[in-house]
């Protein structure tokens, strides 16, 4: 394939100087996935009472997720998977629709797509083959987009929710199929007044759909389902899943029935580019709401795709039945039908982890830890595995809680992935092992966690040395120092003779200060009461 | 077989009236061009400044020195436009060449143009494109008439000596027919054993690169540089399929030393010819099926069986063709939408400017295509769309997989294609099938060619297909041979040979014994 230099440039990519500049996303988002889950638990609480009160309907809910695989190349041409670089630079000539260029399909992607469909226990299909689905769009170079209608690779498969999830109850949502599919341009509205701008880097990254049954009947099953689907997919390598960047969307499928009714009687409405959880059960909830309503009133809820609007927690009509695209699909005739061998299909089975429910409770009750860390730690990728190598002879609850709070703090400061930091195990241990042997104090060493993130490449030891850091064990240094301090400060002296115990905090702040942290708090704390008890006398 | 007929038949290698094919250098091509391209058109640019390097220095092959012309839809590179003689191309310059392409230039090949054309292969003589009508060199009374399509400047520059061999494509007889119909030879390989890479697709699954030449030599020496495996195209063949159908083929008894067999008396002895009874249509012209009686009798002489055959479904094979070529058409010819490349034209009305997205590119689709390309993709959008694909899209593609396996029943050599598992068990030359069939290029030869404006031919047009489409429906290969060159007698008429999927090496031995036959 051939690297395309002779790309139209497209105006409002060059800024005033002339420069090339990035209108997309130059870094990945924040990652705030893991605080939106915390912060879900109290809502869902309301919420749940929210839906229990409204029983005289029920809703059928089916879901399409979309996940951005982690390929490093494009479903069908060698062009970097990397979309989030300067428009228009990962682009080969399939990926512009050039005349001539023809799909070459990416071996990596029908892995990772047999990965995913395996560990949902479904069935990899022997044999698949790819469609076209046509409409014109600016993002869409080809004028359709390559994608499995017909035979899918994955088939079957479920997802099973249940108390460790939040819900009081166990479900299985089923999947319908999985597919492979590329990824449209990026369409770039309003930057450039009159014009829309096409960032081609996304054309032609390869996602999965997977589309469960509609087996989900509340917004709570609905997005319980999403995290549930982003954690394995993260575990198993297969996506990033983080729906603000992109790389996880989805869309709903929402139709309501009278208690007791037939669950499939209802019209559906199809819920559109709902990017967090959060929209997603709102979305959902203002959907039966509406739905409900105008069945009450006698009406009848057309079929339509539909919109949501945060603000006003309301959907919003999209397009109607009728207006609906007629996709024409056709089998692609430039791509031959995959044929996948069951010993080929074992071997992708054997490469698999550990599914992260096992991986949970077993991790949970080998370092008895809380589920909430193990979780926390679960969502991020690489992080139990890195936990784990590094717990071996040192306290779990201590690890695991350096591991969330400290590292996870500077990651999420450095708008980082664990697995792109250059903090390595055997650093991290060094630092653990550095404060249990009274080598440095915690604030020494989290300055010591941040120059290892930071890219430092020297030894803990000479880090240390290099500071002046050692801790000042010496009892008759520190007693020294403390008595200077006391002699200084009369004032606070009496005032702790006369019970103001605050001067202890005053004193032993102090101490700390005049020696630069290598102090260590309790020694400090333990000389200043004695000399200040002496006092009484 | 009387031996008078027999006896009017003579051997004669193709002498031209315009200069010595095989003797054709890049200096003698280039001064063909420089005097009969302003009459023929056959040229959509003409690279001799360029070429003028080369001839101090040219590059080593067996293709050393070849003046080629290549047809306006298959890229030779950002030097010179890809322009598919459409507006909506007009001045597009690919990145790229395609591997064809790239194969006869490591092989010593000198590109010296493009060719005139269809607008995006769409048409059978030579008349929809940006660059005007292209004229047969070939001339009754000074009647001037189509070369054919699509590929009718290519087979107009071959015929004219202004290349030793020209690439053209093949979707449903665009190499054969104007092959036939200037009197030249015009090679459709297999489906999938030359690369379609930087050949702008019209129907994915039906497009062919052609080759053509004036001699079957010629065209065997072009093939054997092209036909490789090529990672850029999944649809060519790969090595290991090309490899077992070689084994296969290898396995006939009477196979071992076809070069051995040759200047014996009876060459093709062991050969079996299938006479399809189904190609006999009541348009067939009187000389056509002359030559078609002759053709088989030169066969026979050469030391084949002659053997009927008969393929029930061929009747139905043009409306197939249409719905599956135009289906697919209209999907590829999507991407022509002025965003990112070609010709772009400013929406006409506020209106349409503003409206919805599809509408935006309106402007630049009705003026960038012709009249027979908007009535192609139109038709094909029709055919794929929920309501008529039931009844048109899903009945070709059965339609189609008939025919297949029609041509299967047919031919002694299994079909590798078709259960490849079960094949390999028994894969053994069917004893009561044939090697290969016989059967005209065309109804008729080439009528006159008229200026634009001319909406009559159209239906007579696609009538023509009738003899080209089944074969590219089934993937097989096929070469059109002239068999009767116009001595003021009439045009040149050619005949055709298919054979078993990826028989393409025997399909040629064959073609190099049909001859020129005598004139009445």
């Amino acid at each position: 394939m051939h690297r395309i230099y002779s790309l139209r440039v497209f105006r409002t990519n060059v800024g005033h100087n002339g420069m090339l500049m990035p209108v997309l996303f130059a870094n990945p988002g924040i990652r705030k996935d893991t605080l939106v889950q915390k912060r879900a638990a109290g809502s869902i609480a309301q919420e749940v009472k929210r839906e229990a009160a409204d029983d005289e309907f029920k809703a059928t809910i089916g879901l399409e997720l979309h996940a951005q695989l982690s390929a490093s190349q494009k479903l069908f041409s060698a062009a970097s998977a990397r979309w989030d670089e300067p428009p228009n630079t990962n682009v080969y000539a399939i990926d512009a629709g050039l005349p001539g260029a023809l799909p070459q399909l990416n071996p990596q992607c029908v892995e990772l797509a047999a990965r995913a469909i395996l560990a949902l226990d479904g069935h990899v299909q022997s044999r698949s083959f790819f469609d076209r689905k046509h409409y014109f769009y600016a993002d869409q170079p080809l004028g359709y987009q390559i994608t499995q209608q017909q035979y899918p690779i994955g088939r079957g498969g479920y997802v099973q929710l249940g108390p460790a999830d939040g819900l009081d109850y166990t479900k299985r949502v089923h999947i319908h199929q999985l597919q492979l599919e590329q990824d449209t341009a990026k369409s770039i509205h309003g930057v450039y007044p009159g014009y829309v701008l096409v960032d081609l880097n996304r054309a032609g990254v390869a996602l999965i759909e997977i589309v469960s049954e509609p087996d989900i009947e509340t917004a709570i099953e609905a997005s319980t389902y999403v995290r549930k689907m982003q954690t394995l997919l993260r575990h198993i390598g297969v996506s990033n899943c983080n729906m603000e960047e992109g790389s996880l969307r989805c869309d709903v499928n929402v139709s309501v029935y009278r208690k007791g009714g037939d669950r499939l009687s209802g019209a559906r409405c199809e819920l559109k580019n709902l990017n967090s959880l959060k929209t997603i059960r709102g979305a959902i909830g203002a959907e039966i709401a509406r739905q409900a309503a105008i069945i009450c009133k006698g009406g009848r809820v057309e079929q339509e795709t539909r919109g949501y609007d945060a603000r006003n927690d309301k959907t919003y009509p999209l397009r109607s039945k009728e207006a609906a695209p007629d996709y024409r699909y056709m089998s692609e005739p430039d791509v031959p039908e995959v044929h996948l061998a069951q010993d080929w299909i074992e071997r992708v089975r054997s490469m698999l982890p550990e599914m992260p429910e096992v991986t949970l409770a077993r991790v949970q009750s080998q370092y008895g830890l809380a589920q909430e860390d193990v979780e926390t730690m679960l969502n991020e990728p690489g992080c139990l595995a890195f936990f784990e190598e590094s717990v071996s002879g040192r306290d779990p609850k201590r690890v695991s809680s350096w591991i969330t709070s400290e590292i996870f703090g500077q990651l999420s400061y450095r708008n980082q992935r664990l697995a792109d930091s250059p903090l390595t195990v055997q650093q991290f241990t060094q630092i653990l092992d550095s404060i249990s042997n009274d080598l440095v104090t915690s604030a020494q060493a989290k300055q010591l966690l941040i120059s290892f993130m930071d890219g430092e490449k020297r030894q803990v030891s000479e880090i240390i040395k290099a500071h002046g850091w050692e801790v000042i064990g010496d009892e008759s240094q520190l007693r020294g120092i403390a008595k200077e301090l006391i002699d200084n400060h009369p004032k606070e002296v009496a005032g702790y003779l006369k019970g103001q115990e605050r001067r202890l905090n005053f004193f032993v702040g102090k101490l700390m200060q005049s020696t630069k942290g290598q102090a260590k708090p309790q020694e400090a704390n333990r000389i200043i009461c004695e000399l200040l008890e002496a006092k009484r006398q | 077989m009387a031996t008078a007929t027999l006896l009017l038949i003579r051997r004669t290698t193709l002498r031209p009236r315009v200069a010595p094919y095989s003797s054709t250098t890049l200096k003698s091509a280039l001064d063909e061009i420089d005097r009969q391209n302003p009459q023929l058109n056959a040229l959509a640019s003409c690279m001799s400044s360029t070429v003028s390097d080369t001839l101090d220095n040219p590059s080593h092959g067996p293709l050393q020195g070849w003046p080629v012309i290549v047809k306006s839809n298959i890229a030779v590179g950002c030097n010179t436009a890809t322009t598919c003689a459409s507006q909506s191309l007009a001045k597009y310059r690919s990145p790229f060449a395609a591997t064809a392409v790239e194969h006869l230039q490591q092989a010593g090949a000198v590109v010296v143009g493009t060719a005139n054309m269809d607008e995006f292969g769409m048409g059978s003589k030579n008349q929809s494109g940006i660059y005007g009508p292209a004229y047969n060199p070939h001339q009754i009374d000074a009647i001037r008439h189509s070369p054919g399509g699509s590929s009718g400047g290519s087979a107009a520059a071959v015929a004219s000596g202004m290349c030793r061999i020209a690439l053209g494509s093949d979707t449903g007889g665009s190499v054969r027919l104007p092959a036939a119909w200037c009197g030249v030879v015009g090679f459709k390989p297999t489906y999938g054993r030359i690369s379609r890479h930087g050949l702008v697709s019209y129907a994915s699954s039906l497009d062919a690169v052609g080759i053509l030449a004036s001699t079957v030599h010629d065209a065997q020496i072009a093939y054997r540089t092209m036909a490789v495996p090529d990672s850029n195209d999944m649809t060519c063949i790969s090595r290991s399929l090309r490899d077992r159908i070689d084994s296969l083929a290898k396995s006939r008894p009477w196979i071992k030393g076809e070069s051995n067999n040759n200047g014996k008396e009876r060459p093709l002895a062991g050969i079996r010819i299938g006479i399809p009874q189904e190609f006999w249509v009541k348009e067939l012209s009187e000389s056509t099926l002359n030559a078609w009686r002759r053709g088989a009798q030169q066969l026979a002489v050469a030391g084949c069986e002659i053997v009927k055959v008969t393929l029930p479904h061929i009747p139905s094979s043009l409306p197939a063709y249409y719905t599956l070529a135009l289906a697919e058409a209209s999907s590829n010819l999507a991407r022509y939408d002025g965003v990112r490349f070609g010709t772009r034209f400013p929406a006409r009305t506020q209106t349409a400017a503003l409206a919805n997205a599809s509408l935006k590119y309106a402007a630049t689709r009705s003026e960038g295509f012709g009249p027979e390309v908007q009535r192609r993709i139109l038709l094909g959008t029709y055919v794929m769309s929920a309501s008529a694909y039931q009844h048109y899209y899903l009945p070709s593609q059965r339609i189609r997989r008939l025919i297949q396996h029609e041509f299967n029943q047919i031919f002694a050599l299994p079909n590798v294609l078709s259960n490849s598992e079960i094949a390999a068990l028994s894969d053994q030359p069917r004893p009561d099938g044939v090697d290969a069939i016989l059967f005209p290029t065309t109804n008729d030869t080439a009528p006159p060619q008229y200026t634009s404006g001319d909406e009559g031919s159209q239906v007579s047009s696609y009538v023509n297909d009738v003899m080209t489409v089944p074969v590219n429906l089934a993937g097989i290969p096929a070469v059109s041979v002239p068999v009767k060159h116009s001595h003021g007698h009439g045009m040149p008429i050619g005949l055709q040979l298919a054979a078993q999927y990826g028989d393409d090496n025997l399909l040629l031995w064959i073609a190099s014994h049909l001859g020129l036959q005598s004139c009445d």
